[in-house]
């Protein structure tokens, strides 16, 4: 008998002699179809983070290939310059406000997609574009829509509304630079938490809503009852993501107001792109990036206490 | 609580009554969020068919007919332009293209191998949504160079397909669990290998997740401007985004209706793919956590 199946596991194995190897088959096949994904992680995070924290200890001037080791000078200059405690809390300013912001838009926008009848296909495109425009045009059309001589909402803001002045570009302005950067941000950002919601609400089999009914229950009940306990959870996930991703949002700041005016909207990533490209001081540019990546690490882990992958996926089959 | 004379609704109005307030608010909803939605695209479009001298004379609704015009498509023909267009187009094509290939590869062999520290590698998958364009763009600059990928097509792609795995590989994940395994099971019986019945059962049973996927790395391709920005410095490589942006930046002799003109043709890819394809985004995004 043994020395039967020892025999068709050879004629199977072919070449490589599974049967001596300490894992088995399935494992290194398995092993092998996420392979890709662990390389692309390597070269994509695991590299640059550590070559992040190398760089950071040296001075590199960009444009010059000498490098010159100042071990931790760089962390102490990013801790001691106010510029860096200034964009941290212009950051966090950001963060909690666009994140709110695009929760409340967010979180009515899908009740509403979800229970309106007429032109729901419609709408639902409008909002889904809003999403899948690149943050690029949603940048320009609004640097175009605030101009100062051509642009529609100034022109609203300015004669109509007399929020500011007719001659005074708004988006350039310090008191309105940062309430308006979140405003064009959650334009498109607010949907990634309709989507998120949205989803879960399709999933709510109707026959709960229509045993409420039957049960007397009125429409805040049924919300409050049915509703909320099913997108809280998504909700949660979706909302510490929304706030990870707009702590480190850079493309639609620096398109917009590149930080500006003054330092009125400059937030880490803008600063560590400036010092690092602008600035040309690469080392101190990777030092910044470093902190931010503390800034991430600490975001994971809320996320991985919120949430236990087990429960989603079969991890042991 | 008295439910059977109808006065429980909320603020202890009628059923009836609070139905209607309900059908109002929401009519009132739709058209205050299809309004805020459809403005600037609507802006944008009438803009892109008003002569420069038109924008610059008032905010007009609508171009009136001596100042519309078609010209401002032309700059399309500007060869910097079309090749900003004609770039973002292989981004986003090779994205999708690995995005699909890596993360169905991974979702099978997930789904339906056992290995150790599948946990684990979940956690480790999951991370993927910490990265940051702009935390891992700084040091990939200097990385690329030194690999010779910086100003490279490929270089992106790589870099925007790693952001997009976890959303990807976990959904591939999902959707392979449900498929039934004796599917698999009785095309092996008659005979198939492995990878037959991947290619043969599998592939064709996951064409919903695998358009959600090919969605959503659309959307990060054509969306990036961070990592194009950072990795594609020079202007013959670059894609659309920072492309444009330099144009604006730089001075260059471009006006606001030949940009509302660019960014409508950019605008078209994600409004056809937001209607006919709404419902692939939304069975993404059904897994719960993301």
């Amino acid at each position: 008998m043994a020395s039967e199946t020892i025999d068709v596991e050879r004629r199977r194995d072919g070449v490589v002699p599974f049967h001596r190897l300490p894992v088995d088959r399935e494992t290194l096949a398995g092993a092998g179809t996420v392979l890709p994904v662990i390389v692309l992680y390597f070269i994509i995070a695991i590299l640059p983070v550590s070559f992040a924290v190398y760089a950071s200890l040296y001075e590199i001037p960009l444009l010059n290939p000498n490098w010159e080791f100042v071990g931790l000078a760089n962390y102490t200059e990013v801790l001691t310059i106010d510029r860096f405690w200034g964009s941290l809390w212009t950051g966090v300013v950001y963060m909690v406000g666009s994140t709110l912001f695009q929760l409340a838009v967010g979180l009515w926008l899908a009740l509403v997609l979800n229970r309106i009848t007429r032109f729901q296909k419609v709408l639902t495109a409008v909002i889904f574009t809003a999403y899948l425009i690149p943050t690029i045009i949603v940048a320009l059309v609004s640097l175009f829509m605030f101009d100062e001589f051509v642009g529609v909402f100034h022109i609203v803001g300015s004669e109509w509304l007399g929020l500011w002045a007719p001659n005074n570009f708004a988006i350039g302005s310090k008191e309105w630079a940062m309430p308006l950067l979140i405003l064009i941000g959650s334009w498109k950002f607010a949907v990634f938490i309709t989507i998120f919601a949205l989803a879960q609400l399709r999933a709510i089999p109707s026959r709960f809503y229509e045993a409420a009914k039957v049960c007397g229950a009125n429409k805040w009940q049924m919300f409050r009852d049915i509703t909320l306990p099913r997108i809280q959870g998504v909700i949660l996930v979706a909302v510490l993501l929304r706030s990870i991703f707009m702590f480190n949002k850079f493309d639609i700041i620096w398109i917009i107001t590149q930080g500006g005016p003054g330092f009125a909207t400059t937030t880490l990533p803008i600063l560590a792109y400036r010092e690092a490209f602008v600035g040309g001081n690469y080392g101190l540019g990777n030092a910044m990036a470093v902190v931010m990546f503390v800034f991430l690490a600490m975001g994971a882990i809320a996320y991985f206490k919120l949430f236990n992958p087990s429960e989603e996926v079969e991890t042991s089959t | 609580m008295s439910t059977k004379d109808g006065t429980s609704g909320v603020f202890g109005l009628e059923f009836g009554t609070e139905d209607r307030l309900f059908r109002i608010g929401l009519g009132i909803s739709g058209v205050i969020m299809f309004v805020v939605g459809v403005f600037p695209i609507y802006w944008m479009a009438q803009s892109s068919f008003k002569t420069r001298q038109a924008i610059l004379n008032s905010a007009s609704p609508l171009p009136g007919p001596e100042s519309f015009t078609l010209s401002n498509y032309a700059i399309l023909t500007n060869s910097d332009v079309s090749l900003y267009v004609i770039n973002t187009g292989i981004v986003t094509l090779g994205t999708i293209i690995l995005v699909v290939i890596v993360s169905l590869i991974a979702g099978y062999g997930l789904a339906r191998f056992d290995f150790p520290h599948k946990e684990n590698f979940a956690r480790f998958l999951l991370f993927g949504y910490m990265f940051s364009p702009i935390v891992l763009g700084l040091p990939l600059y200097l990385i690329w160079k030194q690999l010779g990928l910086l100003n490279t097509r490929i270089g992106l792609i790589v870099a925007l397909t790693a952001i997009s795995m976890p959303f990807s590989v976990w959904l591939m994940w999902k959707y392979i669990q449900t498929i039934p395994r004796s599917m698999e099971e009785s095309a092996w019986v008659v005979g198939a290998s492995r990878w037959r019945g991947f290619r043969d059962v599998v592939i064709p049973q996951s064409q919903p997740a695998i358009i959600a996927a090919a969605l959503f790395a659309f959307a990060l391709a054509w969306n990036d401007f961070t990592f194009a920005q950072i990795l594609l410095p020079r202007n013959e490589a670059t894609t659309f985004a920072p492309g444009v942006f330099r144009l604006i930046t730089q001075g260059y002799d471009t006006s606001w209706a030949d940009i509302m003109a660019v960014s409508m043709m950019m605008t078209v890819p994600p409004m056809l793919f937001a209607y006919f394809l709404q419902s692939y985004l939304l069975k993404g995004f059904q897994i719960r956590s993301l």
